[in-house]
Formats: structure tokens, C-alpha cells, sequence
């Protein structure tokens, strides 16, 4: 049986209908058409899917739509501002941060919270910190810069 | 070669941009109206026969649309990879789109489709299917004794293949020897773990035509085989280029099931049809060969081979699909072109077994080759006392060598020695300690590996497509519209095509753009693959910016007055030789070129020169005439915990002759992620499967355990040789491949050099080394 629900998400409000098993990533990705939230393994293994509830990062897969209620979610569509990209996003594009991109999304957003907790980390903490996110294009060595750069600038 | 404005830079990947904010390309994010969701039904059976199906229940279900079973599947046996012509006389045709016999667990029975993808999952239960359970081996040895399961009627012992080749006489080769070498060597099953899905939409229209999206590398692969297993002809297949994929590394090197059934669900229901698989189905869908290489190796007392035996077991799994040809790359250019021996013999044995399908994966055989060619040459230099360097240097070819893939093309720019040397200084190879001389429980060691010879195409392999075509296209504003079939899976290929355009036209950096098409448009290009293209794609956009400058230079004259052979572009510019008061710019050039035939002036209407007319472009197809080999060495400091067996890569240091460096960032992050791919097959990656069921047990990445950022080395050097290939765009030959040939047995030789622990078998987990140190 569908519910209602209400979502709010880069601070606009939702009203959507969802089975209750419906996870935030399906909500996100087939009801609001936020497809910059990634899906790529379904079972909090891989990262992609990660966004922000308050300013926690999580896997959007491991959540229920429905559990998410009466809290701000923010998706990288909710990054940046009058068309400027956020200062994570523009690092890891000047670092060569990029390849298929695919894990992009959900790294950049796991990025924004570790430096959110702690503006200027060492090497250590950003590669623990990212160590829930897989990439398997750039080695993360690119990455690790980029996340540098955004935390120096 | 000096004054180049845009090759050699740091240039931004243009799709970054994009993939920041969202990346909507991806082929996981097409949505077409009216759409439908296709879900497969599996066969829990390693190896059965369907003797009773019922989908009456399933298709009662409120919401599905259509359920296919082989019945209604066309029965045309064919051979699922990309880049051979699909009837070629060297691709064994054993595949179905469905068949009443499955051949590993997992193998699609029954597709459906449904208004949603939880609807399909749910009906999925509601197909009867009796199977006939029948005998099923998972062994390669086992397979091939005598009495064991038959996979395929006809293949006798499970062999689909025993190539072979041979130089010299290899026994007397061993009568020569003053020593002699052996040791077999192991490589698992390993998923390249691209991150995107496998994903497809298919739409078919009622007069048969069908368009398809997917998550692939190569366009015309999938149109060419999704006509011929569905029995259409090619033009009535369409497929749609995403501007970029969400990785690949070999894997979406073949159709695969969902494809032609995608289509046939969206031609019974008349209403596009998406198949995205789920994370365990892209798992079983293929995975590198394992591999068993026997090495026997005979050695002067100098230091040169005399005889090379290899012997190789590969298991290519339920379907010979790449096993044939897979092996024979890994014959040639991984285990014996790149050293040399006046007496060489290599048998292969490809066998079929009811484990999930081989595939590509990045360096295409290699990978299990140099993993063997390069520990036993650790092996020896360490018993006879050889410098590791010294000997593979005198056992390689020279440059200026004749190739020894093909004498008529010559090794002019290659350059191991230089990789070599340049790798051991940065390391600091000279320092290293003597193996297993270090007496903490944490022990370091360096190791290197090198693989002398690798390709840049395929040029000069028989039945492999390797010609590429683009189309270049002039702007009013200056700028350039570059149009391609090749994927770029993730490298930042585009942005490196992009470049060559550029600084071929004389456009600054940035003016030259990808615009994606699809093969009704485009002309044809091989996939992206064998580390081709920047070398072959990148041949093909060269000659096709310059023929589109060829004609922006003549249509310049007719406005300048001037010769055309007396103009030429920079940076936007074109000037006349020596006068550079006579310019004018590109665009400038291109709006007279676009300009309507009488244009309204302070005079009136007047007729502009006819000889300027027309849009102002080139086009080329052509396939590059020699296939020059990269060398390359990869030098790492490993430390191992001979309390835990833990092994951490504390520093890499890799060296690449690749002619010409088009984009260093590009380039580095080639570098940076085949080594993690590398570290992942040398230490951690192994997919599992039950012994009784065959049904795989490493289905996500909570089991299936790759490198994450932390445990890569901190740091990571890369060194470009740059010895201008002039055969290559700017120079440019190969990159992708290599950086993941060599780091397991680097590592492998470096466990060996800290701890004097010899370990044959990958992945090099704690519990091998702390057997091997006798601690368990």
C-alpha cells in the first residue's frame, strides 16, 4: 500500500506517493527526477548513491524514502548557487578529479561532509574518509587533491 | 613539434563539467516516454535442460506487458564480442538469446516486461520453470578428464580450443641451457567493477526498426550483433552514442542478454523497454580468465635465454565467447614477443566449464602473462645473481629492431631502456636491500616488473576491426564540432580527440567540442579497446582536421587574395607567412563560408564569391598503417607485516614510452587507475563461487573487496617517456592498458624482496604469505 509522503529536498518541498520499502535513491532518481544521485550497487557498497540528510552523508539506498521525512536532503543538484559550481565541484574539476564520473556525485557530497567536520584535513582523514566511496577509474590519487584543493581555497 | 598550442597541455576534460553537477549523459539516466521496465529470469542451475515452462500465471499479473521465453526468441547461435566480424571463421557461435539449456547459474530463461521494474521482479516468481538438472563441473582439469560433463554437444573433453605455436627447436633450445626454470603461475577470476550498470533501452517502432541506448564500448559491435542474432539487417538497428559511460574497462565489450531481449519486448509491446542490471547480475555477466601458465625456462650462463616453453590453461567458462582469442593475445603479447629466445613454444588449451563467461578486461590476457614472465625472471635473477635490469635488458628487443610481431614494421620509437633506467633512479633501486634481509616484523621491499612489448590497436591481428572515421565541422564563432563513433568509457579520450583537433586546425584550447551521434550518422570506429584511442581514434580526427583546414586555408585565399599554400592557423588566426599585418580570423573565414550568396551592404545586395560557399569541414575513415609498441616498467615499495600477513603499497613508480604525452592529467590518470586495478588483482580480488551450485558468491562490494583510497599508495609517479611515434597524432602512441599489467608482479617480486616469500598464485592474500613464512 502507497503512503504519502512529504519530502524536502534542496529545499523545496515534495508531496509523493511511495511504497513503503521505497528507498530515498528510487524516490529520488524515479519520482523527482534527480538523477544525479547514482545508483551502482544497491546494498551500501559502492558510495554513488551518497547525499545529504541535514548534514550527514549517507547512502540514499540504505534509506527508506519514508524515514527521510521532517529533514532537509540535499543531492548535488542542491550544490552551488546562481549557476557557479560549488568550490568541491570546481576542484575536482580543475585536479583532473574526473574520469567516468559515475562515482562523482556521491564522492563530492561525501567530500562536502568531511570537510564540513573538519575544514582542513590531512591526508589521512580525507582518504578514511572517502575510504566509503569506490572509484574505479583514477586510483583516488586526483581525488584526494581535489578534496585538498577545495579544503585550501 | 615544439610550438604546440593545445597538445601537451593540462587541458580541463569538458565532460567534467557536466558529471559534477549530475552527469545526466549516462546511459542509466535515459528515460523515454511510455517506457517499460524488463527484468530477467535467471537459472538457478549451473547446468540444465528446460523441460516445462508456464508464464501464464506471470502474464496475468496486473502490469506486465509481455514475458518471452525461448520459444519466442529467434534461435540464431552467435558469438557476443564487440570487435570482430561477427561471422568471422576464428569466433566460436554457441550463444543464444535464450535457449532450453543453461550452462551456468545464472544464465537468463525468460525475460518480462511491466509499467515498473518492481512489478517484473515480482512476476519473475510467477514462471513455472522444470528443469532437467544436469551434471556440471567447474574445474578446468576436471573438465577436460575424460567422463566429465559434456558443456556442448560435440567439444570433446570440454576443449574449445588448443593453439599453438613454435620457433626454433625447443628441445634443443634445453640442451643448451645452463639452467633451467620452472613454475606454474595462477590467476583468479576478477570483475573489472565498472561503476555504472549495464543498461540498455530499446525501442522498437512497427516497422521493425529498432533504437537502443546502452552502457557500452563500441556502437557498431552492438549493432552488428544485435542484427544478427535477432536475424535483421543492420540498418534496422540503431544505436544511440552517449556522450560517456559510466566506465568499462572491457566489460561492456559484448552484448549481452538484456540487449536483444530489451528489443524484442519493446517490439511485442510496441513501447520502449529498460533492462538495468543489478549489481549481482553485472557480476555474473563476465569476468577476466583465469589462468594457468606452466613456465619453462632455459638460460645461458650469460644471461641470455636459449629456450622459452609456456603452456596455458584457460578457463573460458559456459561459452567459448572470448576465450579463443583472448588466449592468443596473452600467447603473443604477454608472454613471448617481449623477450627474446632463439627457441620459443607455446601450447594453449581453452576449455569450457559451467563457470560464469570470460570477457575482456583491461590488457586483455596480458595481465596473467607478465604475472608469470616476470616473477620467473625475479625468480632467476635472484638464484644466478643477475641485476633484474641488466637481464631483462639484455633479453629485450632495441630500438630499431624489426618488431617481432611483424619484422616489416620496426621498434624506431621504443624506448624500455629509458623506462628502466628512469623507473630505478626515482625509486632508488641501487639502495634496495638484499631479499628477506630485514629483520622487523615489518618488512620492506621493491620490487619492479616490466612488459617490454604492448600494442597501440590491433592493427596486424587477424579478424580484429581497427579503422576509425570522424567528422570535424566549422562554427560562424570559430569554434569546431568534432563527431566520432569511439566511446570515451572514462579515460577523457573526447577531450584528448579534442585537443589533437585543435592544435591540427590552429583553434585554441576549448574551440574544438564532441558532438555524440549515433552509427546511422557516424562513420564507423573499432571500440575502445587494446589501448587505441588516442593512437588510431586520434589518426583518424587528425586527417580529418586537415582536411577541414585544408578547406578553411582555400576558402581564406579566395577572401585574402592570397595562396593558399602561403596562409597558416593559429591560436583562431590565419596569416599570411610573413605578413602577419594580413590576417583574418576563423571565424571570420567561416561566416563569408556560411554567408547567404547576395549579402545586403551600404551598396545594396551584391553577390559574394561563389568559391567561398559552402560549410567548411572534413571527414576521414581510415585505419593506421603499423601498430607501434609501448614499453614500459613499474618499480614499488611494499611493506609487509609478517605478523598479520597485511601487505601495504607504500610507493609506486611507473615509466611508459608513449611517444607523446597529449594530456598529462589525462595521461597520469590512466597511470593512477591502473595501478589501483593492479594492486586489486595482485592483493585482494577474487570472486568466489559455491563448489556445489556454481551460483557466485561475491555479488557486491561488501564480498567483493577493491582497492578503496585507502589502500593506495600515498604516492604515485609517473614517467612519461616521450620519443615521438611518427606513425601517432603529435607522436602520440599507446597508454591505457599497461599501467595494469605490470603492478602484481612488481608486488609480487617486492613481498619476495622483504620477506623472501615466492608466491605464484594471485591474489596474494595474508593467509598465502603467512603460509609461505610458515606462520600458519
Amino acid at each position: 500500500m502507497k503512503q504519502l509522503i512529504s519530502l524536502e529536498v534542496n529545499g523545496d518541498r515534495h508531496e509523493i506517493a511511495v511504497e513503503p520499502d521505497a528507498t530515498l535513491l528510487e524516490v529520488l532518481r524515479d519520482h523527482l527526477g534527480l538523477l544525479g544521485t547514482k545508483q551502482g550497487c544497491d546494498s551500501g557498497g559502492c558510495g554513488c548513491c551518497t547525499v545529504h540528510i541535514g548534514d550527514r552523508a549517507v547512502y540514499s539506498c540504505m534509506k527508506y524514502a519514508l524515514s527521510a521525512q521532517h529533514q532537509k536532503i540535499t543531492t548535488i543538484e542542491g550544490l552551488g548557487a546562481d549557476g557557479k559550481l560549488d568550490a568541491v565541484q570546481d576542484a575536482f574539476v580543475r585536479e583532473g578529479a574526473v574520469q567516468c564520473g559515475y562515482c562523482t556525485c556521491g564522492m563530492i557530497m561525501t567530500a562536502k561532509q568531511l570537510l564540513h567536520d573538519d575544514p582542513h584535513p590531512d591526508e589521512d582523514a580525507i582518504r578514511h574518509g572517502i575510504a566509503g566511496n569506490l572509484c574505479r577509474c583514477t586510483g583516488y590519487h586526483k581525488i584526494v587533491e581535489a578534496i585538498r584543493t577545495a579544503a585550501r581555497d | 613539434m615544439t610550438n604546440m598550442n593545445v597538445v601537451g597541455k593540462r587541458v580541463l576534460r569538458q565532460d567534467a563539467f557536466e558529471k559534477v553537477v549530475g552527469g545526466k549523459g549516462f546511459p542509466v539516466n535515459v528515460r523515454l516516454p511510455g517506457m517499460l521496465h524488463g527484468k530477467l529470469l535467471r537459472s538457478p542451475y549451473p547446468h540444465a535442460r528446460i523441460v516445462r515452462m508456464d508464464t501464464a500465471r506471470a502474464e496475468q499479473m496486473p502490469g506486465v506487458k509481455a514475458v518471452i521465453t525461448p520459444a519466442d526468441v529467434p534461435q540464431i547461435p552467435y558469438n557476443p564480442i564487440f570487435f570482430m566480424p561477427v561471422t568471422s571463421a576464428g569466433l566460436v557461435r554457441d550463444m543464444l538469446i535464450l535457449s532450453d539449456t543453461v550452462r551456468f547459474a545464472g544464465q537468463p530463461v525468460a525475460a518480462i516486461a511491466a509499467i515498473s521494474a518492481a512489478i517484473a521482479e515480482q512476476a519473475l516468481q510467477m514462471i513455472e520453470v522444470d528443469y532437467e538438472e544436469l551434471p556440471a563441473v567447474f574445474d578446468p582439469d576436471e573438465a577436460t578428464r575424460d567422463g566429465a560433463p559434456e558443456i556442448h554437444a560435440g567439444v570433446k573433453n570440454n576443449i574449445s580450443d588448443t593453439p599453438s605455436f613454435a620457433i626454433g627447436d625447443i628441445e634443443a633450445g634445453f640442451r643448451e641451457a645452463d639452467h633451467i626454470f620452472e613454475g606454474t603461475y595462477e590467476t583468479p577470476r576478477v570483475h573489472t567493477c565498472y561503476m555504472e550498470p549495464r543498461v540498455c533501452v530499446a525501442d522498437t517502432d512497427t516497422n521493425g526498426h529498432i533504437t537502443i541506448y546502452s552502457s557500452i564500448q563500441h556502437l557498431f559491435g552492438l549493432r552488428e550483433r544485435m542484427a544478427y542474432a535477432l536475424g535483421l539487417s543492420v540498418s534496422q538497428v540503431k544505436v544511440v552514442q552517449p556522450p560517456y559511460i559510466g566506465g568499462g574497462f572491457g566489460s561492456k565489450l559484448d552484448m549481452v542478454y538484456a540487449e536483444p531481449l530489451a528489443a524484442l519486448l519493446s517490439a511485442r509491446t510496441r513501447r520502449p523497454v529498460r533492462i538495468k542490471h543489478t549489481r549481482y547480475e553485472d557480476f555474473i555477466t563476465n569476468a577476466r580468465h583465469p589462468m594457468k601458465v606452466y613456465l619453462k625456462t632455459g638460460i645461458r650462463k650469460d644471461g641470455t635465454f636459449c629456450a622459452r616453453y609456456a603452456r596455458t590453461q584457460c578457463d573460458t567458462s559456459a561459452y567459448a565467447s572470448q576465450g579463443p582469442v583472448v588466449i592468443m593475445v596473452h600467447a603473443h603479447y604477454g608472454l613471448m614477443l617481449g623477450y627474446r629466445s632463439p627457441h620459443l613454444k607455446w601450447e594453449g588449451k581453452v576449455v569450457l566449464t559451467n563457470n560464469i563467461p570470460g570477457g575482456a578486461f583491461r590488457g586483455y590476457g596480458a595481465p596473467q602473462a607478465c604475472f608469470a614472465v616476470e616473477s620467473q625472471i625475479d625468480e632467476i635473477c635472484e638464484e644466478l645473481g643477475f641485476d633484474p635490469i641488466e637481464f631483462r635488458l639484455k633479453n629485450t628487443p632495441r630500438r630499431g629492431d624489426p618488431h617481432p610481431f611483424n619484422p616489416e614494421w620496426k621498434l624506431d620509437t621504443y624506448a624500455l631502456d629509458e623506462c628502466l633506467a628512469r623507473g630505478a633512479e626515482r625509486i632508488g633501486w641501487s639502495q634496495r636491500a638484499r631479499a628477506g634481509s630485514s629483520s622487523s616484523t615489518k618488512k620492506r621491499g621493491i620490487g619492479m616488473a616490466a612488459h617490454p612489448l604492448w600494442v597501440s590497436g590491433c592493427v596486424g591481428f587477424p579478424d580484429i576491426y581497427e579503422h576509425s572515421g570522424a567528422i570535424i565541422k566549422l562554427n560562424v564563432d570559430g569554434t569546431a564540432n568534432l563527431s566520432s563513433a569511439t566511446m570515451d568509457i572514462g579515460s577523457g579520450q573526447n577531450t584528448v580527440l579534442c585537443q589533437i583537433a585543435a592544435e591540427e586546425l590552429g583553434l585554441a584550447d576549448g574551440a574544438v567540442l564532441m558532438s555524440p551521434g549515433s552509427t546511422d550518422t557516424l562513420p564507423f570506429d573499432a571500440p575502445t579497446h587494446a589501448s587505441r584511442g588516442t593512437y588510431s581514434s586520434g589518426n583518424a580526427v587528425k586527417v580529418a582536421a586537415a582536411a577541414a583546414k585544408k578547406r578553411l586555408l582555400e576558402v581564406a585565399a579566395v577572401i585574402m587574395e592570397a595562396n593558399a599554400d602561403d596562409l597558416e592557423v593559429c591560436n583562431g588566426v590565419i596569416t599570411v607567412k610573413g605578413s602577419p599585418a594580413r590576417s583574418m580570423s576563423v571565424a571570420d573565414v567561416v561566416k563569408r563560408a556560411e554567408s547567404p550568396y547576395m549579402v545586403i551592404g551600404e551598396q545594396g545586395p551584391a553577390p559574394t564569391v561563389l568559391e567561398e560557399k559552402g560549410t567548411i569541414m572534413g571527414l576521414s575513415s581510415l585505419a593506421p598503417s603499423t601498430n607501434p609498441s609501448p614499453a614500459v616498467a613499474e618499480f614499488v615499495e611494499v611493506e609487509v607485516d609478517t605478523e598479520t600477513g597485511q601487505v601495504k603499497v607504500l610507493r609506486a613508480v611507473y615509466a611508459h614510452d608513449l611517444g607523446r604525452v597529449i594530456n598529462p592529467a589525462a595521461a597520469e590518470g590512466q597511470v593512477e587507475g591502473g595501478l589501483q586495478q593492479g594492486i586489486g588483482f595482485a592483493l585482494m580480488e577474487n570472486m568466489l563461487f559455491d563448489p556445489e551450485s556454481g551460483a557466485c558468491l561475491t555479488s557486491d562490494f561488501l564480498d567483493y573487496k577493491m582497492p578503496t583510497a585507502v589502500e593506495m599508495p600515498r604516492h604515485i609517479e609517473s614517467i612519461f617517456i616521450e620519443s615521438n611515434e611518427p606513425s601517432g597524432p603529435f607522436g602520440a602512441k599507446s597508454l591505457a592498458e599497461a599501467c595494469l599489467i605490470v603492478p602484481a608482479p612488481a608486488i609480487a617480486n617486492a613481498i619476495y624482496n622483504a620477506t623472501g616469500a615466492r608466491i605464484r598464485s594471485l591474489p596474494i592474500t595474508p593467509e598465502k604469505i603467512l603460509k609461505a613464512l610458515g606462520k600458519l
